[in-house]
């Protein structure tokens, strides 16, 4: 490798493309994972699983199973309610969700029985021979069965204690429907009577995450404690989650993680954690789960929705009022469906000034595997409506619609419809950047024989999760080297890469020397979540904050040493430098003097939490809806060829506004594979489900983007509007990228063959059907 | 239970292996081979890919009792200086990581049938590999490199 180590304090600060943490270990595979611990003389757990998609459970046989040689346990929902209770249900919104299904079925699927055996293949033989009998009860299967109210798939709402804003939900009985949000603003309905007005259905299907790792938990019992070795993004929630069950102090539970190997949303809340916390703690015993691929398909999902929606402008082109009404397929569980049905729900008619705008977005239940957070948290569902409208609007007025796009947008200062003022979300910046990049304005060739050529654009907006909490723990070790604890998970999204470069900036050090600590509870401080693409605005600034402390402190030190104020006193690259007399105190010399011994550590920490105003229970507006918004465009040109119906990307530019870009290559890399994974939404992902039945969960059936489907050429655009709050006027960036991806390719499809796709994906079947109910020649 | 032997990066172990044990499992668990990962268990991500005699095989379809005298490449088993291991690195061509190892060796097997690839050989030969980061423009750019790098060589 011809890497050698920078300058200190030169070049790995703010705004370097330093190389990622551990790049080589990566290359060569040389990264542990959390399923890489060995596990000789641990039990393996298998699930035997629901074949019905609602049903009571009336019997259970499990003794052919138990006599299996090699079979440690079986283990009914039944018997781990006696023990826990309600305790055993969980979730981030509502507490629903029970490890092993207590009673009754609500999916195809859903775990019924757990074995502990001493390997794999015994354990999953014995998960077979377990006999279930149910007595079958009313399918829900879709939105519309749900709304139909003709069963229900919960007796009553559980809201969790976590969220005050939930509880008058609480035992309501009689729906389907976890959690309702209205917007309201003016009076859109005879706003839409003058001037243009466009309406569709719109149906975005569920897909799938599939993280390349596997979801893996391993647990035991370190005397009175419980550890879990887990693959989450969400540790600190599952150290409260584990505690509640079992009904331990937090100080009993420990949760540590290893580097993920991807996750965009799948790894978080409460996946394999809860059954195995649980069989380790009643059996104490060191248990084992990695789930297959097939497992990993029904843990969770992306939440299939439907919007049917409306926009209307008047004559000078101005958007005069939009409608949304959502729908959130959740599934059998809520898990955080009611968050995305909010905080999704409320930016549906896009990031435009529109005076006049109601909006109704529901989290609805149904017989499905639960659907969760994905890259995006909802908003590419809502986007695929808004993109397509306003693009649709333009084109009913004659008007170019990157133009239309560019009077409508909200600008800086701008309070939107819902409520809160736009600031650091340069919409027109990431517009002009992705048209100029794909050549928008100079005269298009529009292909010959089979192939059309076409351009389509689209903008998105998204809300950063508000409120949460960070907290950062800095060591600075005597040799001048720097520990730093915080609870981000790395999953490849590269926080260890880039929080040591806040550091570096502030401490004046080369980021080499930082180490960011594997989360662990027992060390690493409490963070709410690695999620939602918050941590590079929040957890950076705690360790803005952190940084800034430990420079005062080292201040102070010198400033004992050189007999005085501090007032001439510099922290740089070589240590504090003394303006007045030119002296430098080196920070070895300073901590092993401070402390008289070698190998001494000072510690500091910070807090940064933000706030929210709550939504206003008439109008669903708010003030501040959310601490800072993530802004981003993109722009295709594409091929279709009308004989198959496939589309060919020529060229995509992706464009996110980050703030200020911490590591600009990173960036690049967020925008570029957000918009290669969006790509696979546009085109071809969709999980297939047939009365209940998940039908094409393994990656035989499930089709995902491979080195074939990169466009002909892919430009990350960074747009820096600084946030005057983040760190450095940083923000995140994890998926920006993904939210305009699909309207933006049904939008050059529709340009380039004159047809308007409502449904998702866009697969060269239903583009070839659309042609022909167009009566487009072929 | 039969005893085989592999030969994995230069080293020999014998091992005893049943008859449906996976050459994926046997890798990991008994050798701790860990860059040879599953991802999908049917032969369709490439996670855990690993060499046998310059060959890439899915380790997650074979029984390892199949193996037995082969001699084995894993990504953690290749030289200090390897060309391909250093062209990746350079191109910035992980995101997690963890499908890396699979895509290093697939460009092991493609450079040493063709040394000098095209960009539509290299794709046709590393679409059977997913990488869900999407990382392909940075992989494609590192196996060009290392074609660079070793005719240079
Ligand atoms: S695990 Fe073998 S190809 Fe995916
Ligand atoms: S780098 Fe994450 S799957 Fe390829």
């Amino acid at each position: 490798m011809t890497q050698t180590t920078p300058e200190p304090g030169v070049d790995t600060g703010v705004g370097s493309r330093r190389s990622r943490v551990g790049a080589a270990g990566k290359v060569r595979g040389q990264l542990r994972h959390v399923a890489d611990r060995p596990h000789g003389g641990c039990a393996h757990v298998a699930v035997h699983r629901s074949t019905r998609p609602h049903a009571r459970i009336t019997s259970v046989d499990v003794s052919e199973a138990a006599a299996l040689d090699g079979v440690e346990a079986v283990v009914t929902g039944a018997a781990l309610y006696k023990v826990l209770g309600d305790r055993m249900f969980t979730g981030p919104a509502f507490s629903d969700q029970p490890p092993l299904a207590v009673d009754r079925v609500r999916y195809v699927g859903e775990p019924v029985v757990a074995v502990l055996a001493r390997d794999v293949a015994t354990a999953r033989e014995a998960a077979e021979l377990v006999y279930v009998e149910y007595e079958d009860l009313e399918p829900i299967y879709d939105v519309a069965d749900a709304l139909a109210e003709r069963a229900f798939v919960h007796d009553a709402l559980r809201p969790s204690v976590v969220f005050g804003d939930l509880r008058h939900l609480s035992g309501k009985t009689e729906t389907n429907i976890a959690y309702e949000y209205n917007l309201k603003l003016g009076d859109p309905e005879s706003a839409a009577t003058q001037g243009t007005s466009v309406g569709f259905e719109f149906w975005a299907p569920p897909v799938h995450h599939v993280a390349i790792e596997l979801p893996a938990t391993i647990g035991w019992v370190d005397a009175d404690r419980l550890e879990l070795y887990s693959t989450t993004q969400t540790p600190s929630y599952v150290r409260q989650s584990v505690a509640d069950m079992l009904g331990l102090p937090l100080s009993h539970v420990r949760i540590r993680v290893a580097p993920l190997g991807g996750s965009f949303g799948a790894k978080m809340y409460d996946r394999l954690e809860p059954l195995i916390a649980a069989l380790a703690w009643l059996y104490r015993r060191e248990v084992r789960m990695v789930a297959s691929r097939e497992e990993a398909f029904l843990l969770t999902t992306r939440h299939g929705a439907g919007v049917i929606s409306s926009m209307s402008a008047d004559a000078d082109g101005n958007l005069t009022s939009a409608t949304a009404d959502v729908r959130y397929d959740t599934g059998a569980y809520a898990d955080v469906g009611p968050r995305i049905t909010a905080k999704s729900g409320m930016i549906a008619a896009g990031p435009y000034k529109i005076p006049n705008v109601a909006i109704r977005s529901r989290c609805i239940y149904t017989n499905k595997p639960s659907a969760g957070p994905f890259r995006g948290f909802g908003v590419p569902q809502v986007t695929w409506s808004h993109e397509t409208l306003i693009d649709e609007l333009a084109r009913a007025r004659g008007e170019d619609p990157a133009a239309f796009r560019r009077r409508n947008l909200l600008r800086e200062g701008d309070e939107s419809y819902m409520g809160t003022v736009m600031h650091s979300a340069d919409f027109v910046g990431c517009l002009d950047a992705v048209t100029e990049a794909i050549g928008w304005d100079t005269p298009l060739d529009r292909g010959s024989g089979r192939w059309r050529r076409g351009r389509g654009v689209a903008v998105g907006i998204k809300a950063v999760l508000t409120p949460t909490v960070a907290n950062a723990v800095l060591q600075l070790n005597q040799d001048g080297s720097a520990t730093l604890m915080i609870s981000t998970v790395d999953m490849g999204q590269g926080s260890d890469t880039i929080m040591p470069q806040i550091v570096a900036e502030v401490l004046s050090m080369d980021a080499e020397r930082i180490r960011v600590v594997a989360v662990d509870t027992d060390v690493t401080p409490y963070d709410t979540i690695t999620a939602g693409s918050r941590s590079t605005y929040h957890t950076g600034n705690a360790v803005r904050g952190v940084a800034e402390r430990m420079r005062e402190r080292l201040l102070d030190l010198a400033a004992k040493r050189a007999g005085g104020s501090s007032k001439d006193l510099k922290l740089t690259a070589d240590g504090v430098l003394n303006t007045a007399s030119g002296e430098v105190y080196r920070v070895s010399e300073l901590i092993h003097e401070h402390f008289g011994a070698r190998g001494a550590t000072m510690t500091e920490e910070f807090n940064y939490t933000t706030s929210w105003q709550p939504y206003d229970k008439e109008t669903g507006r708010s003030a501040k809806a959310t601490e800072h918004w993530f802004a981003g465009a993109v722009a295709v040109q594409l091929l279709v060829d009308r004989w198959t119906g496939r589309a060919r990307v020529e060229h995509l530019a992706v464009a996110g506004d980050v703030g200020r870009a911490i590591n600009p290559a990173l960036v690049e890399q967020q925008l570029a594979g957000s918009a290669i994974m969006g790509l696979g939404h546009a085109l071809f992902d969709e999980l297939v489900f047939d009365q209940g039945q998940m039908l094409n969960g393994t990656l035989l059936d499930y089709q995902l983007p491979s080195v074939k489907d990169l466009p002909g050429k892919l430009t990350p655009i960074i747009i820096e509007s600084p946030h005057a709050s983040g760190p450095f006027g940083a923000k995140g960036v994890g998926e920006t990228g993904i939210i305009p991806i699909a309207p933006a390719v049904a939008n050059a499809v529709r340009d380039a063959v004159g047809v308007r796709i409502t449904r998702l994906p866009l697969s060269p079947e239903r583009v070839l059907q659309a042609m022909d109910e167009a009566g487009v020649e072929k | 239970m039969k005893l085989i032997q592999l030969t994995v990066n230069g080293r020999r172990y014998d091992l005893p292996v049943d008859d449906d044990e996976l050459l994926l499992d046997v890798l990991r668990d008994k050798i701790g081979a860990y860059s040879v990962r599953e991802g999908c268990g049917v032969g369709a991500c490439g996670a855990c890919t690993v060499l046998v005699g310059g060959i890439s095989v899915s380790s997650c379809l074979a029984r390892a009792v199949r193996y037995d005298g082969a001699e084995l490449t894993t990504a953690d088993g290749l030289p200090e200086d390897d060309a391909v291991v250093t062209a990746f690195v350079e191109s910035r061509a992980m995101q997690c990581g963890y499908c890396i190892p699979g895509f290093v060796l697939m460009a092991h097997e493609l450079l040493a049938e063709n040394p000098q690839p095209d960009r539509e050989q290299i794709v046709a030969h590393l679409e059977g590999n997913i990488c869900r980061c999407g990382t392909y423009q940075e992989i494609c750019r590192a196996v060009e490199v290392a074609a660079e790098r070793r005719e240079r060589a």
